[in-house]
């Protein structure tokens, strides 16, 4: 679906991302690595919110491979490329089902169509509200997003990222700051939505993605030190030098608790 | 069986819906409407006292045309949260299009169009100007569009002062250019109205022009004018308004409300924030010519200059930013708060008031040296924009969202005409299902409440 050459990312003198070859398939792939590994740093090249020093991201369109190391964020998205922020990154004032809407109508023309009344565009409502029982909002929708707890913003982030059915999802933490109770809640989120879209995740909370992903890639110091099935990545003595520190299962909350900043 | 569904279709019918849905807006344009008789009426009435409150209708025309620029000001400014410190600019360019037009100073146009035709095409001709402005502004973010914009209105306001272009036989340009002033154009008398239909046009002046309008002797050009000049800003109003609650507007909200996420979502932002920007300088523009006909000059001081984007944007604070009608109540209340500490001349205020009914041995008493008289000459009449100024702060600090901002918050919806049309809807159901029942007073009467912002 996705897949990257050599893309090279360079901030002065430190690679973010360095010479990173992968590409993304239908199965759901975790990205982890520790902090300042540069994951969010490589989703940023990915959708266009950073263009790469170096290298080249393809996105595979009816068989096809299309470039896409220049497009702009608002070019992966209207390709089917979307993702969710680490950092909570919704419209706060508005209600969330305009929040999902909005998202919804950014596909097709009818943005432009400044002389009708949005509500004649009862698919985009529609949509939405599909969305959001999706994720778990059902209920919500015309709340305002700000008011929102913050395992529900989580989900909002997730609803947004899902409307305009893209092809590809890339979910940048969705269990950032989640308590504990709702970590279940997002896990089932996580898988409900790899069943129709390739998903990329990055997560900290090692729980999350060893139970969901069928496939795990670790960056450390922007490159890839192994790309494998959760069981020989665990065993993997590299990941473990570089970033699990004799991990073992259910023990590494605590990661998800520093908040990791990449 | 078979009437009662009939009578429940009628009920329901889109006309019905219509008119419940617009209850507000109905309500609120019949006001502005009655407003000069009202005005009438009460001056009658109460003389001074009147007087000292409400501001004339002459008054009035200012405020609609002032009005127009700060919601064309708040389209932008409120909508996509980019402050358009520059709005003057399309104002300008509005007023001066009308007037150069007129008198024949713009190439390959012929002297004396109809103001009509030249309120349109100045406003296409902002628009362009903003897709300019806007290709250069909108590259930066936030503050620098303010700044970039403010820039390019400060250089058009010095160049107005010094161009000879824009003036007629050696006059000075920064005392303005009057329409129709060259001697071999015809006086400027500015017909309103819709083309080719006769009854509906007017010539329009507050001095000069036409005292009938549809056959309706009101004996006053100035009741015409306010008429003339009110149906084009509810024009724009609705049309802004409708623009706002289109897909495209709700993508302007979301600009404002996060861009990078808006971005992110798919949407070229950039074009978006461009094509705001030009529909708001196009009816920036039109208020601008709706100046020249109440005072049929323009001039740097009262177009181009950055006070009167300043003044936009206090009425604009005032009234509710994001509210678009808020900002023509906040001009409202603005001038009335001028005129409130105006001398009789301009409308009767609080000093002619006090005057009247205050004893004499109260207004020549001394309070150190100074008697009440003239100190209220000194520290209140005729310093409106003093108050203004201070009201402005005490409404930044406690009052945010504005007048028409609180009120809807207070309410609990989106707009006080949804928030009318669901009492309204609950109302009606209500009494379907009590048929017979008496329905309580209180519920009847949610206009009256929301006219008074």
């Amino acid at each position: 679906m996705l897949r990257t050459n050599g893309l090279t990312k360079r901030f002065g003198g430190i690679t973010a991302t360095d010479h990173v070859d992968f590409e993304l398939g239908e199965e759901l792939t975790s990205l982890i690595g520790p902090n300042g590994a540069g994951k969010t740093t490589f989703f940023n090249l990915l959708t266009g919110q950073l263009t790469p020093s170096e290298g080249t991201v393809e996105f595979q369109q009816d068989g096809e491979w299309v470039d896409i190391t220049e497009a702009k964020p608002q070019e992966t998205a209207q390709l089917g490329i979307h993702r969710s922020f680490q950092i909570t990154n919704i419209f706060p004032t508005s209600t969330v089902l305009e929040n999902v809407r909005v998202a919804a109508q950014a596909h097709g023309s009818n943005s432009l169509k400044f002389w009708r009344n949005v509500n004649t565009f009862e698919g985009h409502y529609e949509e939405a509200q599909q969305i959001l029982e999706r994720v778990g909002l059902g209920g919500q929708s015309q709340l305002t997003a700000e008011n929102l707890s913050h395992g529900e913003k989580r989900q909002l982030e997730v609803a947004l990222a899902l409307a305009g059915d893209p092809d590809v999802l890339l979910l940048d933490e969705p269990n950032a700051g989640v308590s504990t109770e709702g970590v279940d809640d997002i896990k089932a989120l996580i898988e409900d939505v790899a069943t129709d879209h390739a998903v990329l995740l990055v997560e900290h909370n090692m729980d999350i993605v060893m139970d969901v992903s069928e496939r795990v890639v670790v960056l450390n110091q922007g490159a890839v030190i192994a790309d494998d099935s959760p069981e020989n990545v665990r065993g993997d003595p590299d990941v473990q030098e570089a970033y699990l520190g004799g991990y073992e299962a259910g023990d590494l909350d605590r990661a998800a608790a520093d908040g990791g900043r990449v | 069986m078979s009437t009662e569904t009939t009578d429940v279709d009628m009920a329901n019918s889109w006309p019905v819906q219509y008119l419940q849905d617009h209850t507000v807006h109905i309500a609120v344009v019949l006001l502005f409407v009655a407003y000069p008789f009202v005005y009438d009426i009460l001056v009658d009435l109460f003389a001074l006292t009147a007087e000292m409150v409400l501001p004339e209708p002459r008054t009035m025309l200012t405020i609609l045309a002032l009005g127009l620029f700060a919601m064309s000001f708040d389209f932008i400014s409120g909508y996509t949260g980019y402050l358009s410190f520059g709005h003057g600019a399309f104002f300008g360019i509005g007023a001066y299009f009308v007037v150069l037009g007129y008198n024949g100073q713009i190439p390959l146009l012929p002297a004396e169009l109809p103001f009509m035709m030249l309120m349109l095409m100045g406003a296409l001709a902002a628009a362009l100007f903003a897709l300019v402005v806007g290709l250069l502004a909108f590259r930066l973010s936030g503050v620098y569009f303010a700044m970039i914009t403010l820039g390019i209105a400060e250089i058009m306001y010095v160049v107005s002062q010094h161009w000879d272009y824009l003036t007629v036989d050696d006059s000075d340009p920064a005392t303005g250019t009057a329409a129709g002033s060259p001697s071999d154009v015809e006086l400027f008398e500015p017909v309103i109205g819709i083309p080719f239909i006769d009854p509906l046009n007017a010539t329009v002046h507050p001095a000069f022009g036409e005292t009938t309008f549809l056959g309706i002797n009101f004996g006053d050009p100035v009741i015409v004018t306010y008429f003339a000049i009110g149906s084009i800003v509810l024009i724009c109003y609705f049309l802004m308004q409708r623009i706002i609650h289109s897909p495209f507007g709700r993508v302007m909200i979301a600009i404002r409300e996060n861009e990078q996420r808006a971005k992110a979502i798919g949407y070229n932002v950039f074009y978006y924030k461009i094509g705001a920007f030009m529909i708001s300088a196009f009816f920036g523009a039109i208020g601008g010519a709706l100046l020249i006909v109440i005072n049929g000059t323009a001039s740097p001081d009262t177009t181009l200059f950055f006070l009167v984007t300043g003044f936009a944007l206090v009425a604009t604070i005032i009234g509710g930013l994001g509210t678009l009608a808020g900002p023509l109540f906040g001009y409202i209340f603005l001038e009335g708060v001028e005129e409130f500490l105006a001398r009789k001349a301009s409308g009767g205020g609080l000093q002619p008031w006090l005057q009247e009914i205050l004893p004499g041995s109260v207004l020549n008493a001394s309070v150190s040296g100074v008697t009440v008289d003239e100190g209220m000459n000194a520290f209140m009449t005729g310093h409106g924009e003093f108050y203004t100024g201070i009201i402005f702060v005490v409404f930044v600090l406690f009052v945010p969202i504005g007048m028409l901002g609180t009120l809807r918050a207070r309410l609990g919806a989106d707009s006080v005409a949804d928030w009318a049309t669901t009492r309204i809807e609950k109302f009606r159901t209500e009494s379907e299902s009590e048929a017979g029942v008496e329905p309580p007073a209180s519920e009847t009467d949610p206009e009256p409440e929301s006219d008074s912002d």
